[in-house]
């Protein structure tokens, strides 16, 4: 008879297949279960499509409508994810409703130095409230991921220091936690997107033997600044931007200076944003590298309405420093923005989710990131500062493996990182939260005013029957007919 | 028939999948008892073709058989006509009916989906493969190069032929056609070289391509300003070996799939990082396609006898071999790229002579060859132009340290750069000495690697990278 297999390989096959079954019938070999027989009716499912199904889980619909749907949902979906039983945040609602300059400082890590989230928020906000200017600008890059949407940036010869990383830790780094020592030669350069401000003021320690730093505005001088002083303090210098202008160069005349940044400012009303992100930070560089005092300082200057505080992805990595030391630093940061800013609105707000790569391939929730969000929660109710819980915002557990693989992806492969439009939603989430709390505020604001308007108008009409000729005489008629 | 969406990874057959070896042993012991019958075999590879469409979506079942039937009637009428006239209005339908597929497939839902919904009908496979397989069969018969066929089963089986579906290698029709017709038994060699194709391809998907892809490649090209000057030039050099080893790994499972069923494939690649020239790359790498596109593309461009034309003609033919990749500036400026390196050769080879080097120079055209497709690739891999150019930035930037190259990766890279250029003994040292061994040896190698990749490697399987075109 003919042969009707090709034995040999048939046989390979079967013994490969045989190889590979073999640990779901002995227990032993368990660890070894690579093929799942219960997965092998896998192969005869097809893709059909679904039509129930809502408009934005149509694969063939535009990545744009896709987009702005899940967005939507996104937004829409958000729990209550903030929390303020303390209504910290009422001052800073009182801002928003005065209708002045509302200014809120953003401290955060990698996403916050891109101005990724931030950025958004600040462009949601001002596009609602007005905008009162750019806001802190660093002098120079520290590293080349440090951005500020709508300033292009460009300097040479500054020697930088980043507060609790670099070796010089007095922890004289300004408000955005980076200073930056030139000399004669040393420049930087700011060019705005937008030429209405009308406010520069560049940040700066004054101290023994400090030299000299000009500004120009288009290559016309504004002034020049001497840093010398007879001890060291925080100074600033305010010049006046010339109608139209969006270029300015700052130049070291003479040495050495020790700058911080520069805050460019239109008159409002509306909303100024900074933010104040740096590579690689976590909660100890607001509570020990940066030095109190100087620090205190700094705020006192700006006058924020708002501080958010944005850490913890970093030190998700480090699970024993979460469950040991975490709170209390996060609680010291808290004592610090208290003592600096007394009465004014303090969120903390908690790390988005950080994925990792399981071995069963699947793009899971860092283990302890849920722990971290319940620590902040915590110190948050304890301190008596509002909270925003942007893991559970975005999705909660499992969030970064669904953001990397959606189309278009909101992660980066490093599953921390957002991509500009994962930072988007990220931003749309806590501005909504801010205009939810904003609404409940007036209303309430409007409830108290009923409750006042009503006694008014009971007082009132009590004294017009007090006043109506005989009042007293009915009443007691009335009283007399029961 | 349980419900998932179009397109869905889960269920779609990836080549590196678990349910596409289930579906191709299952197609080896349905196809090998039949094989004596032509027509019985032809319909199992049929069968086995349109399955592996419909497990990516159901749409191909309609869009597949019209397609190739329309080519095979286009086809007898070439047989059939010997007027020049009715030859041409035939070749140009079929060209014009393959294009459109290959156009309304991509670029259709891309140009106008934002504006209409309706036109928002993207498929989860690219039919590119498909269309330029198909187009061998019918401008083949149109030159004379071959007769074609009136089995129209034969045409249906050979032009949808299921592994080189996704990505290649694109593969003349009348190459596969007559091998389908001859009903040989697997010889136990051939049944062991398939194995080891198979294998190996898994190894340079799994162990090579996806570990550089998800520990280092994809990080650095997400977000090149967080990465100093060196890292991201390291990044480049891990995407070279990257997308050689994804490509080619692909390949590998493919020819040793279709070997199963003892049907030989053309190969794509040919250690293209020793490439001497540009030129010389170009017969390394993605060898079909540049076949096809000096075939079909390059031998139809007028202007054979002109002194400049040539020149241009390359420049073009690379540009639109870019930008069939994909509709971006990326892609043509990658293609611009090589079309200029490649009329620079050839104007190069024209006044000094295609004389080749020896000596240390050999090598120093190897290290400039390489650079440049390395300099290439940074547009190929970008998703946009603006990251390319940061990329460009950050390594010209020449600032350190390595902190974020991994000892692991490390070992991946300098592991897959030495596998790279290992000599081709070897590897058909290896390949025969697997091959001839017993039938339970092949087994416990092959199940061996399973298993070892399955507990080395941390990532599940990506998708091909060619197989998004």
């Amino acid at each position: 008879m003919k042969q009707r297999l090709p034995i040999p390989t048939a046989l390979a096959l079967l013994t490969f297949c045989g190889i590979l079954l073999l640990p779901q019938i002995v227990p032993a070999l368990k660890n070894l279960r690579s093929l799942d027989p219960q997965r092998i009716p896998e192969v005869t499912q097809f893709p059909l499509r679904d039509g129930s199904g809502e408009a934005s889980s149509d694969p063939l619909a535009s990545p744009a409508v896709m987009e702005e749907q899940r967005t939507k949902r996104l937004v829409m979906a958000a729990p209550k994810n903030l929390i303020d039983p303390a209504h910290v945040l009422d001052s800073f609602y009182a801002s928003l409703l005065e209708g002045g300059t509302t200014t809120i400082l953003h401290y955060g890590d990698s996403p916050t130095t891109a101005d990724l989230i931030t950025a958004d928020a600040r462009n949601m906000l001002q596009q609602e409230y007005g905008n009162a200017g750019t806001g802190f600008v660093l002098m120079a890059r520290p590293w080349a991921w440090y951005n500020h949407r709508g300033v292009e940036m460009s300097a040479s010869n500054w020697k930088i220091d980043i507060a609790g990383i670099s070796e010089l830790r007095d922890g004289l780094n300004g408000l955005g936690g980076v200073s930056f020592q030139g000399a004669p030669g040393a420049v930087a350069n700011w060019k705005l997107k937008d030429s209405t401000h009308t406010d520069l003021e560049v940040a700066y320690l004054a101290q023994p033997g400090g030299g000299e730093f000009t500004i120009s505005a288009e290559d016309e001088p504004l002034g020049t600044i001497s840093t010398s002083a007879e001890e060291r303090i925080p100074a600033f210098a305010h010049f006046a931007i010339p109608a139209g202008a969006s270029h300015f160069e700052l130049r070291v005349t003479q040495g050495p200076v020790r700058l911080y940044g520069a805050d460019f400012r239109k008159p409002g009303p509306g909303i100024v944003y900074s933010s104040l992100g740096i590579n690689g930070a976590n909660v100890t560089l607001l509570s020990h590298a940066l030095n109190g005092q100087h620090w205190t300082g700094q705020l006192r200057h700006y006058k924020p309405d708002l501080v958010i505080v944005n850490y913890g992805t970093n030190e998700s990595g480090f699970p024993k420093f979460i469950d040991s030391t975490w709170g209390r630093e996060m609680r010291e940061v808290v004592r610090r923005l208290r003592t600096a800013l007394p009465g004014v609105a303090v969120l903390l707000m908690s790390p988005m989710d950080r994925g990792e790569k399981k071995e069963t391939g699947e793009i899971d929730t860092l283990a302890s990131i849920p722990r971290l969000v319940s620590t902040e929660q915590k110190v948050a109710l304890e301190t008596g500062v509002a909270f925003f819980n942007t893991f559970e915002a975005m999705g909660g557990q499992g969030t970064m493996g669904r953001w990397y693989q959606s189309e278009p992806r909101l992660v980066g492969a490093d599953y921390i990182h957002p991509m500009p439009a994962g930072a988007k939603i990220v931003g749309q989430l806590l501005v909504a939260a801010l205009r939810e709390g904003f609404r409940h505020y007036k209303m309430e604001g409007l409830k108290e005013k009923i409750v006042q308007l009503d006694a008014e108008a009971a007082e009132t009409r009590r004294r017009a029957a007090m006043l109506r000729p005989g009042a007293g005489e009915s009443a007691n008629n009335t009283t007399f007919k029961r | 028939m349980a419900r998932a969406p179009p397109g869905s990874i889960s269920w779609s057959l990836l080549l590196s999948s678990t349910t596409y070896f289930i579906f191709l042993v299952a197609v080896f012991f349905l196809y090998w008892p039949v094989a004596r019958s032509r027509a019985l075999a032809l319909a199992v590879i049929l069968f086995a073709n349109y399955f592996f469409y419909a497990k990516w979506d159901l749409i191909y079942l309609a869009l597949i058989p019209a397609a190739s039937t329309i080519d095979f009637l286009i086809g007898l009428g070439l047989q059939r006509h010997a007027r020049a006239p009715v030859r041409r209005a035939l070749v140009t339908a079929s060209i014009t009916m393959n294009i459109a597929l290959l156009l309304s497939a991509r670029y259709v839902p891309l140009l106008f989906g934002r504006v209409a919904p309706a036109w928002n009908w993207a498929l989860p496979l690219g039919l590119s493969f498909y269309a330029f397989q198909a187009m061998t069969y019918t401008i083949d018969i149109y030159r004379g190069d071959t007769k074609g066929t009136r089995s129209i089963l034969a045409h249906l089986a050979a032009v949808s032929f299921f592994p080189t579906i996704l990505a290649g290698p694109i593969t003349r029709v009348s190459s596969l056609i007559p091998q389908f017709e001859k009903r040989s038994m697997l010889d136990p060699v051939e049944g062991g070289r398939a194995l080891f194709l198979i294998g190996l391809g898994l190894m340079k998907k799994f162990l090579v391509a996806d570990y550089l892809a998800g520990n280092f490649v994809n990080r650095v090209f997400d977000f090149p300003n967080l990465y100093t000057g060196a890292e991201a030039l390291i990044a480049v050099y891990a995407y070279a070996l990257q997308i050689y080893y994804d490509f080619s790994g692909y390949t590998d499972i493919a020819l040793g799939s279709a070997l199963l069923l003892g049907i030989k494939l053309p190969a794509n690649f040919k250690r293209p990082y020793a490439a001497e020239n540009i030129a010389d790359f170009w017969r390394r790498w993605h060898i079909s396609l540049s076949n096809w596109l000096r075939d079909y593309l390059y031998f139809s461009l007028p202007g054979k006898r002109s002194k400049i034309l040539p020149y241009t003609n390359l420049i073009v033919t690379m540009v639109l071999g870019g930008l069939w990749h994909g509709a971006s500036w990326n892609f043509a400026v990658w293609g611009a790229l090589h079309g200029f390196a490649l009329a620079f050769v050839r104007l190069w080879q024209t006044r000094f002579g295609a004389a080749k080097a020896t000596g240390a120079w050999r090598y120093v055209n190897i290290a400039v060859t390489f650079h440049f497709v390395a300099f290439a690739w940074i547009f190929f891999r970008a998703p946009d132009f603006d990251t390319a150019m940061l990329m460009l930035a950050r390594i010209a930037s020449l600032s350190g340290p390595l902190a974020n190259i991994t000892l692991p990766l490390a070992m991946v890279i300098a592991v897959g750069a030495l596998a790279h250029f290992a000599p081709e003994k070897w590897y058909d040292w290896s390949l025969t000495a697997y091959a001839r061994a017993p039938f339970y040896a092949q087994a416990v190698v092959l199940a061996l690697l399973v298993l070892g990749l399955q507990s080395v490697v941390q990532f599940g399987a990506a998708p091909f990278i060619y197989t998004r075109f």
